[in-house]
């Protein structure tokens, strides 16, 4: 198969960067998509081109940690399936396709496809965790948790922490990820306890990060790898009324994070 | 006993009372994202039922002049000084919805700074994503409405004799009672018998069916009524509430204009 692609390369954070075209054959429909960019970079070491740097890890869809914007759709045209998960079989021979980083204040690029996520950690340290140490394995049930909550953890727990929610959001929101770990953690007697200071400091430090409000638009629903429900956001916004209306009443939880 | 202590309260701060301030509250969950979209999702709410009560109020228009302009009379006069609180009401949850959903937009623009050079979308309806636009236009036509019937400032009525136009504002009609009252129905008649005011106020009803599509189920989802199971019921009440005030409006300009209702 043959390809026309449109790379964005930038070769740094401050650098002006472009589009610019590259053509690619001997492409397989069973190469990834990362291996398909692989082919072209091999050629361009060769040609004493500086190749084209983009994340990746696993390779199994597992890790977050590919990130490509592939014709306008986070991860590519394939639902629930990451960039290298998405294979050249998804696209018509002869295609042109569009390459780009993700885009989001948050995300700041680093170079060609390569963006700073460290937002999402960010994020994260300021409550997506459990305070308290839960020690081992505790015994097979001793803390009876209902299956619905345990399945709606697991669905929630799922997210990988790519970016794609927010860089397919026409408001640049990460809110999906940001519910994702939220209604993960509350959906669980360990995390509940303190889900009105976390949904409180999370949504903080995501406003803060730069990242923009969720209209409910859905695009990070299809964008997402893992497939996590918008459900979760308005999840996140009950739980969000729920530690307002508890900060009024009892008059704790002052100030942002 | 000797001043051994300068600290004021060598306890630390109270535990109750003067620590606790009510800005702090506001500015922490009104001040963020998810705070002021549950905002613009409760003053769109509260818009949406008055363009509803708006709406059922205004098909008195099918039962005649009498029944509308008693209507109208008990409106602006029977309810007394309560309008003004509803006009008031009214006005400032418009100007919260505007002003904190242009405030996120703003912000949601500063979000991405560098945009995408091929746009597409997986699942993203339209309406959803020119909810601001389709807003603005809305809003345009609030003002040019109530210029229009409120102001009485847009069109006026041809006098009987001929020459100039009577102000919408002091066509008078006498109810059965004997009270005379500003006539609403001849008004509107007048009104919507000039096509390009029709024209006007067709485009706008559709735009506004637009904006409530979305807006509706949104609004739910925002203050967290909705999940996956009801999320099918959120869009059926959000487009079907829609279209009852897109009906119910457009039925009184059809109806005026194929002479159902008139003069």
């Amino acid at each position: 198969m043959k390809f026309t692609l449109h790379i964005w390369r930038q070769p740094g954070p401050n650098a002006r960067g472009q589009m610019v075209t590259y053509n690619v054959d001997d492409i397989t429909g069973d190469m990834s998509f990362l291996e398909m960019i692989d082919v072209l970079n091999e050629r361009l070491i060769k040609d004493g081109v500086e190749p084209v740097a983009f994340d990746h890890d696993c390779r199994e869809g597992i890790c977050g940690s590919c990130a490509m914007m592939i014709n306008g759709l986070a991860h590519g045209p394939e639902r629930g399936a990451t960039t290298c998960q998405l294979h050249m079989r998804s696209f018509k021979n002869g295609d042109n396709i569009y390459v780009e980083p993700w885009r989001a204040k948050g995300f700041p690029l680093l170079r060609d496809l390569v963006v700073d996520r460290s937002s999402f950690d960010r994020i994260i340290q300021s409550g997506g965790f459990v305070n308290v140490n839960t020690g081992g394995a505790p015994d097979g049930n001793s803390l009876p948790i209902p299956k619905a909550d345990s399945d709606k953890a697991m669905d929630a727990a799922q997210c990988i922490g790519c970016g794609a929610c927010a860089a397919a959001c026409p408001n640049a929101s990460a809110m999906l990820f940001l519910s994702a770990k939220v209604g993960h953690l509350g959906a669980m007697p360990q995390g509940e306890a303190e889900q009105s200071d976390r949904v409180r400091k999370m949504v903080a430090t995501h406003d803060r990060e730069g990242f923009g409000h969720c209209t409910f638009i859905g695009e990070c629903e299809a964008a997402c790898p893992k497939e996590i429900s918008t459900e979760f956001i308005s999840g996140l916004n009950r739980d969000y009324i729920g530690s307002a209306v508890k900060a009024a009443v009892k008059g704790e939880a002052r100030g942002g994070a | 006993m000797s001043a051994t202590s300068a600290a004021i309260n060598p306890k630390g701060p109270r535990l109750r009372g003067s620590a606790s301030n009510p800005f702090d509250w506001l500015n922490t969950y009104l001040g963020s994202s998810v705070g002021q979209k549950i905002l613009v999702a409760i003053t769109g709410l509260l818009l949406m039922s008055f363009a509803v009560t708006h709406m059922v109020g205004n098909l008195k228009m099918f039962s005649g002049p009498e029944s509308i302009n008693k209507y109208a009379y008990f409106l602006k006069h029977d309810i007394g000084a309560w309008i003004w609180v509803a006009r008031a009401g009214l006005f400032l949850v418009f100007v919260l919805h505007l002003s904190v959903a242009l405030s996120l937009k703003t912000k949601a623009m500063a979000a991405r700074p560098v945009g995408y050079a091929y746009n597409n979308s997986a699942q993203a309806t339209p309406q959803s994503k020119t909810m601001v636009q389709t807003g603005i236009v809305v809003g345009l036509f609030i003002i040019f409405h109530l210029l229009h019937y409120t102001f009485g400032m847009v069109h006026g009525i041809p006098a009987a004799d001929g020459k100039g136009e009577r102000n919408y504002l002091s066509l008078t009609y006498k109810l059965d009672d004997g009270v005379v009252v500003h006539d609403v129905y001849k008004m509107v008649v007048a009104g919507f018998s000039t096509g390009w005011l029709s024209a006007i106020y067709l485009i706008s009803q559709m735009v506004l069916f637009i904006h409530l599509s979305h807006g509706i189920q949104s609004s739910l989802q925002t203050l967290g009524l909705v999940n996956r199971r009801f999320l099918p019921v959120a869009r059926l009440i959000g487009y079907g509430t829609a279209g009852v005030i897109f009906v119910g409006n457009v039925a009184i300009v059809v109806a005026v204009w194929v002479g159902w209702v008139k003069m």
